[in-house]
């Protein structure tokens, strides 16, 4: 059940209307319902993978506290293990046996498996892990009802691809629930709307043209369509992810939750690092307090630095997938960090050259994406070399896609000057209406509806 | 709050029906499409010069051979003037919301005409989804639980009521090529206002025909092809040895979209005149078999008139047949004249 299927808003209204309708004690079980509906609506198999990871998190927080000092590290130890555990084999089992039988030199797949991926499970772990490390540093009292902890690991709008939200956010919103006011549901619609946009409207209509390119890029060489293949995928891949990101803040302050941004404009960047601040926020969040920061950060010298920036960077790019292509986009981004670092980049702003700056981040972050979209390294390789040395060819854009990202940039720079998203919260009720309904409008006229095309993310 | 989140959708339905309920975007569809065909085919209908009282409108799909040209050569003869809205693909389903567009208060033709394979043949459309594409621009909100409801299965009652409803669900494919190709697009749009009419009225549909064809009906074989026909063609032409539609439904659909058709025009100057259309290059022995269609008892009734069953039976000829369903030009322009003098028989001399 995806978030852009009718479906799914059936699947929502029947929630809203059973959530505002019932008692408030069974508004914790009546989510829970629904979170693992949703989750079996995919693969009901999977619910017991996602019930043991719960039972394990939950129990090690119960204990955590309560065992000697020095077990409360063996607590933890077996928490993470087993949450890395599972995540290991599920994701990375293939990519690990492949690549020992490849240097073993036997013949190829020996080991291999007919795994599928669990939905989301990068994310609930994530989340999952978070809880226990926080508990373990005694900053997160451990959550005594299973179904309260329950809810926090499976709650739908964010269960499958985030945003990861932190266990104290959850639940100072949880255990004060209050109803959201006018403006939260308002806002909560807006961004509902606004993400089912930016996923129908946009991020399908470039996946289009993604696709093409990156099934077969030597079908169309030359450097316009290479350019434009890896464009089209830049724009997809954040109206896409973002996309989700929104409806799933949006629906959570619809009822009465509250979660982190997950992204600020992030192609408006002007430095690697900044697009960091801005891109997939929770996770760079999560990967800088459970990771470079226990890594030693910057607190031990520039070497043991820029080393714990490529670590945590190599490791952020594996999280995202299994394979050489996701290791090398991470280095990439953890190599263009340290280099920002060494030069002190980010630090050094010249109002006049920002534009500059920022067409020149975007262009790195496009760069990167070859290697997270392409099938392979000698593919991306290709791609890289198209872009730069590929004779002529033709653009892969249609005229009317340039000037719906023109608006779109129009838009977004007046959002980062203005924000005009929280203004039309508050605007007369004719704008607020009017812009709405043209939301709707698009995503009926322009956007991807023959089939429901999956989030990017989803895979992950 | 509450207002806000109310206005929303209203603005939304009323920019959705501004755009595609109205002349905004409706002139602009793709004149080759299925939708856009029947919109230009019914448009040219409702902007030709109105002969007098005396014109008799046919619909129907592919196999309809009238040539309104040939026909109206007769009209001194006859005392009427033909027209057609025939569109292949079509169904009655279509026929009827087709009928209502081109003549709104059901007085502006002496006789419609519905020709049907076989009196006593019915046909169960009802879970065609396919009629959603022809019928989308003049669906009414008002259509939309009894057409909805009209087809067979929930799966195509929610596609039928969506489209029927959201009319930019259907046409954003349409719309996305109006983006991307709109220069060509109104090049095609100009050519059809110009001459699809004309076209229409005036275009050949060749001499090629079928004779050479000839089937073992016993055996269920082919056995010689006409020298003319590639690979497709005969694959085409093997269908005539299968039985031309399921009979499932006992006439329920049948009787239900001829029913409205005869509903709407009951107690008007209209007569619905049912015809029996040339049964093909050769009669199949099993266009024979009895079964049980609406039709004959529409006529006991008196509700409806009916040709002469015999009345084409000189057209079924492999030379007056372009394939082995529909009639080449001579054999049209024949089926044509055989029709209006059919009709005239039956509506009697125009009375002024």
């Amino acid at each position: 059940m995806l978030f852009n299927t009718t479906q799914f808003f059936v699947f929502l209204a029947v929630v809203l209307a059973l959530f505002y309708t019932c008692p408030r004690p069974w508004r914790r079980v009546i989510l829970l319902a629904a979170s693992y509906f949703f989750y079996m609506s995919w693969n009901v198999k999977f619910v017991l993978l996602l019930l043991t990871l719960t039972v394990i998190d939950y129990t090690a927080g119960i204990w955590i506290p309560r065992v000697r000092p020095e077990r409360r590290k063996l607590l933890l130890i077996c928490s993470l293990s087993a949450n890395l555990g599972f995540l290991g084999f599920f994701k990375y089992y293939n990519f690990l046996t492949d690549n020992l039988v490849a240097l073993l030199k036997l013949p190829p797949h020996s080991f291999a498996l007919d795994i599928i991926l669990p939905l989301g499970i990068s994310f609930h772990t994530f989340q999952s892990m978070s809880y226990v490390v926080e508990v373990y540093r005694g900053r997160q009292e451990p959550v005594r009802n299973p179904i309260d902890y329950a809810l926090f690991i499976s709650f739908f709008p964010q269960l499958v691809a985030g945003p990861i939200v932190r266990a104290r956010e959850f639940f100072a919103d949880f255990y004060n629930w209050r109803a959201p006011s006018g403006e939260e549901i308002l806002r909560g619609t807006l961004m509902v709307i606004f993400g089912l946009a930016k996923k129908m409207v946009l991020a399908d209509q470039f996946a289009r043209i993604a696709d093409m390119y990156f099934k077969q890029p030597s079908a169309h060489p030359g450097m316009l369509a290479a350019w434009s293949g890896v464009l089209a995928f830049s724009m997809q891949i954040y109206f896409d992810f973002s996309g989700y990101t929104d409806m799933a803040i949006g629906m959570a302050q619809i009822l009465g939750f509250h979660f982190p941004m997950n992204f600020r404009r992030p192609y408006l960047a002007d430095s690697m690092t900044e697009f960091w601040r801005r891109w997939h926020m929770s996770l760079s969040r999560w990967l800088r307090d459970y990771l470079y920061i226990p890594l030693g950060g910057n607190r031990h010298g520039r070497l043991q630095t820029y080393r714990n920036l490529m670590l945590t960077m190599l490791l952020g790019g594996l999280w995202h997938g299994a394979s050489w292509n996701f290791v090398v986009w991470g280095g990439y981004h953890g190599v263009l960090l340290s280099l920002e670092r060494v030069t002190d980049l980010p630090g050094r702003k010249t109002p006049l050259l920002t534009p500059l700056r920022i067409a020149i981040t975007f262009t790195l972050a496009s760069l990167g994406w070859v290697f997270f979209r392409a099938a392979d390294l000698p593919t991306s390789g290709y791609i890289i070399g198209q872009m730069f040395a590929g004779g002529a060819s033709h653009m892969l854009w249609y005229g009317w896609q340039l000037w719906l990202i023109f608006s779109i940039l129009v838009l977004t720079v007046l959002q980062e000057k203005l924000d005009w998203f929280e203004r039309l919260i508050t605007a007369p009720a004719w704008v607020y209406a009017t812009v709405v309904a043209s939301l709707l409008l698009s995503v009926e006229l322009i956007g991807v509806s023959d089939v429901a095309v999956p989030f990017v993310y989803f895979q992950f | 709050m509450l207002v806000r989140l109310l206005a929303a959708p209203l603005i939304f339905f009323a920019l959705e029906a501004l755009i595609f309920r109205t002349g905004v975007y409706l002139p602009y569809l793709e004149p080759f499409s299925t939708a856009g065909n029947l919109q230009g085919r019914l448009g040219d209908e409702e902007k030709r010069f109105y002969a007098g009282s005396y014109e008799v409108i046919a619909v129907g799909d592919s196999r309809m051979g009238l040539r309104a040209r040939a026909a109206n050569q007769l009209t001194a003869e006859t005392g009427y003037t033909f027209a057609t809205i025939a569109i292949p693909g079509t169904t009655p389903r279509c026929w009827y919301y087709m009928l209502r567009e081109v003549d709104p208060h059901a007085n502006r033709y002496s006789a419609v005409i519905i020709p049907v394979n076989d009196y006593d043949d019915s046909q169960d459309g009802a879970g065609r989804l396919l009629d959603l594409n022809y019928l989308v621009p003049i669906l009414r909100y008002s259509d939309i639980p009894e057409f909805t409801l009209s087809f067979d299965n929930w799966k195509a009652r929610w596609l039928a009521f969506r489209g029927s409803l959201l009319k930019g669900f259907f046409f954003k494919n349409d719309f996305q090529d109006f983006l991307v190709n709109y220069k060509p697009r109104m090049e095609r749009l100009r050519w059809d206002r110009q001459n699809g009419a004309a076209a229409a009225y005036n275009g050949d549909w060749g001499a090629r025909n079928v004779a050479g064809l000839s089937v073992d009906w016993k055996a269920g074989k082919i056995l010689s092809y006409p020298s003319w026909m590639d690979a497709n063609k005969r694959q085409e032409t093997n269908n005539i040895l299968l039985p031309a539609f399921t009979f499932s439904d006992g006439g329920t659909y049948d009787r239900k979209w001829f029913g409205k058709i005869i509903d709407r025009y009951r107690g008007t100057r209209t007569r619905i005149i049912f015809i029996q259309l040339p049964r093909g290059p050769f009669v199949r022995p099993w266009s024979l078999w009895p079964r049980r269609g609406p039709i004959r008892g529409f006529a006991a009734e008196g509700t409806i008139l009916l040709a002469d069953q015999h009345a084409f039976d000189s057209v079924e000829r492999p030379d007056l047949f372009g394939d082995a369903m529909h009639m080449n030009q001579p054999g049209a322009e024949r089926f044509s004249v055989l029709l209006a003098r059919e009709v005239r028989r039956l509506l009697g001399p125009p009375s002024r």
